[in-house]
């Protein structure tokens, strides 16, 4: 799969789970937690995100939005290339986000941006 | 003991006033049918989804074939990175370990996300019993804790409460109106637990899986409540059931394409979080002590019998979801923890058949469970093994063993054979007014049996 091919399946795919998806020009959204992704997944649309002293566990996890930055070139095919990928020893914390904070619980129906953000942005920097 | 325990033979006196509730009947079918949908629309997008059962499946046993030292391995990466593993072979043995582990942290508010270990070994009340006090942050399982009930379903354990229900659960704790409506329900929910994220001394967490050779706990939610357990409070105890255990990140990748797939028809969760450890050097959040609470619970004594392979199950609850039974019975008359086929077989074994002999006939066998299992465990062929235990350990009654011995004798001489399909005919008149044959014939439609039998037609 070429490296256009590859961005262009993660975007669909990130879509589908939820994330606004920005190409070039990043959104302004004042407020918003921002953090710079590891990798994306192309298969599952996924944003990955290792704790690190610049990168809290839970930033992700709070506030109503939250933007994720990921380089083009960070995108691989799936979760199996990731897990071949990842150096060890593994972060303390590794996060795989495929959408915003979201539940069912209730009749199946869905609420979403429950404990953390209903808004989640990811913004592709070019290679 | 565990938390497991259930009154013997309650099955068909529960599934009854189920069955004669349509409110309830309504909840449960609408969510499995939601589900199995879900499951069946994902699944269908899957290139190869029998290469990759199959894959599981053998990854799994494999473990289990060697779960002592992949435990082993799991242990030393966890202590090499400052975490503790403590191993409990039993329920009550489990619940001291945490319960010193938050007496030693001096907690008052312990915060959980999500575990059916927790629910298992019956962890909040001992927690609870030491003046602590301990708040559920799945959304399901607080709609649950606040009704005073048990879960219904591993996946959604609020299955039988309605929005107007869930309403009238926060309002007490808000001591306001508060309106049905579902995203009001979620800000109402999220503003009451944000205060228990930001203040809880320990965080309990579940553990979907744990990897040995990096020592990784993985939590899967789509919440994001696993994951705050895991960042804010400062001490984190994950609890495990020692059959989940998986030897490498990439067999870790082939049970996560499966799990989320088989539980919610979604490709991954929103959040699938792999921790490893105590917060790292310079980091500004994580817990400072981090304990995995490793739970066997009869697991081991599991693996040396012929339903070992019900040790690969990974708690989806796909086979919940495809059960006419569980769908028309509801999970409470299983149990207060585990349901559906899984529970059928799991709770039997972990309890002892004599506290559950009905579970094993809460199914039809129709194989439904055994066709969705992601990780191929012949579902019906281990509830049908385990009725045949019930008659070898003489559990069941000597009214049925007499009756099915008189029969067994009758059918395998030909006079009596003969004798007895002569008199089928009135045989199928009477039945439904005597005993088991009422209660046996009260469901079904008889086919007439012909007026003349077959070997007297030349």
């Amino acid at each position: 799969m070429s490296r256009e091919e590859l961005v262009e399946r993660f975007v669909r795919n990130a879509e589908e789970a939820h994330f606004r998806v920005h190409r070039g020009e990043p959104p302004a959204l004042e407020g918003a937690g921002v953090s710079v992704a590891l990798y994306g997944l192309a298969d599952t649309g996924s944003v990955v995100i290792a704790a690190s002293p610049n990168e809290p566990r839970a930033r992700h996890l709070v506030g109503d939005v939250h933007v994720s930055l990921l380089s083009e070139n960070r995108i691989l095919p799936d979760l199996a290339t990731l897990f071949a990928s990842l150096e060890r020893p593994l972060p303390s914390s590794l996060s795989i986000v495929t959408g915003p904070s979201r539940s069912a619980d209730i009749e199946q129906r869905m609420i979403v941006g429950l404990h953390g953000p209903a808004e989640v942005h990811i913004v592709l920097l070019p290679a | 003991m565990t938390s497991l325990a259930r009154p013997p033979g309650s099955f068909r006196q529960i599934a009854r006033g189920q069955l004669a509730d349509p409110q309830v009947q309504a909840a449960f079918d609408g969510v499995t049918g939601r589900l199995k949908q879900h499951r069946l629309a994902t699944w269908n997008g899957l290139e190869d989804g029998e290469a990759l059962r199959d894959r599981a499946y053998e990854i799994r046993m494999r473990t289990i074939d060697d779960l002592d030292r992949h435990l082993s391995t799991f242990t030393e990466q966890v202590e090499s990175r400052g975490g503790h593993v403590h191993l409990c072979t039993s329920a009550a043995e489990a619940r001291e370990a945490v319960v010193a582990i938050a007496r030693a942290a001096g907690a008052r508010l312990v915060a959980k996300s999500k575990s059916m270990a927790s629910e298992e070994i019956g962890l909040n009340a001992a927690l609870e019993a030491e003046g602590m006090r301990v708040v559920e942050t799945d959304l399901g399982e607080y709609i649950v804790q606040l009704a005073g009930g048990h879960p219904e379903h591993i996946i959604v354990p609020a299955i039988r409460q309605t929005a107007p229900e869930v309403a009238k659960l926060f309002e007490q704790v808000e001591g306001v109106p508060v309106s049905p409506d579902l995203q009001e329900l979620g800000r109402v929910a999220r503003r009451q637990l944000a205060e228990v994220f930001r203040t809880a001394d320990v965080g309990v967490t579940g553990a979907n899986f744990a990897v040995s050779e990096t020592g990784s706990i993985c939590l899967v939610t789509n919440e994001g409540n696993a994951g705050l357990l895991t960042a804010l409070p400062p001490v984190h105890v994950a609890l495990l059931g020692l059959e989940r255990l998986v030897p490498t990140l990439d067999e870790l990748g082939v049970l996560l394409q499966l799990l989320a797939r088989s539980a919610t028809g979604q490709r991954l969760t929103s959040y699938t979080r792999l921790v490893s450890g105590t917060a790292g050097r310079g980091e500004t959040d994580g817990p400072e002590e981090f304990h995995v609470v490793v739970i066997d619970n009869g697991r081991s004594r599991l693996r040396e019998t012929r339903y070992r392979e019900m040790l690969a199950c990974i708690r989806c609850g796909a086979c919940i979801n495809v059960c006419p039974v569980y769908r028309k019975s509801g999970g409470a008359a299983y149990g207060p923890v585990y349901s559906g086929p899984m529970g059928a077989i799991l709770v039997p074994l972990l309890t002892g058949l004599e506290r559950a002999p009905d579970l094993p006939h809460a199914s039809s066998l129709c194989g439904a469970c055994t066709d969705v299992c992601p990780v191929k465990i012949p579902l019906h062929e281990l509830l049908l093994e385990l009725r045949k235990d019930l008659v070898e350990e003489r559990i069941t009654s000597t009214r049925e063993r007499l009756a099915f011995t008189l029969w067994s004798f009758a059918w395998s001489r030909p006079s009596l054979y003969r004798l007895s399909t002569a008199f089928a005919r009135i045989g199928q008149r009477l039945a439904p007014r005597i005993g088991p044959g009422r209660a046996w014939s009260a469901g079904r439609e008889l086919a007439p049996i012909a007026r003349r039998r077959f070997r007297d037609r030349r």
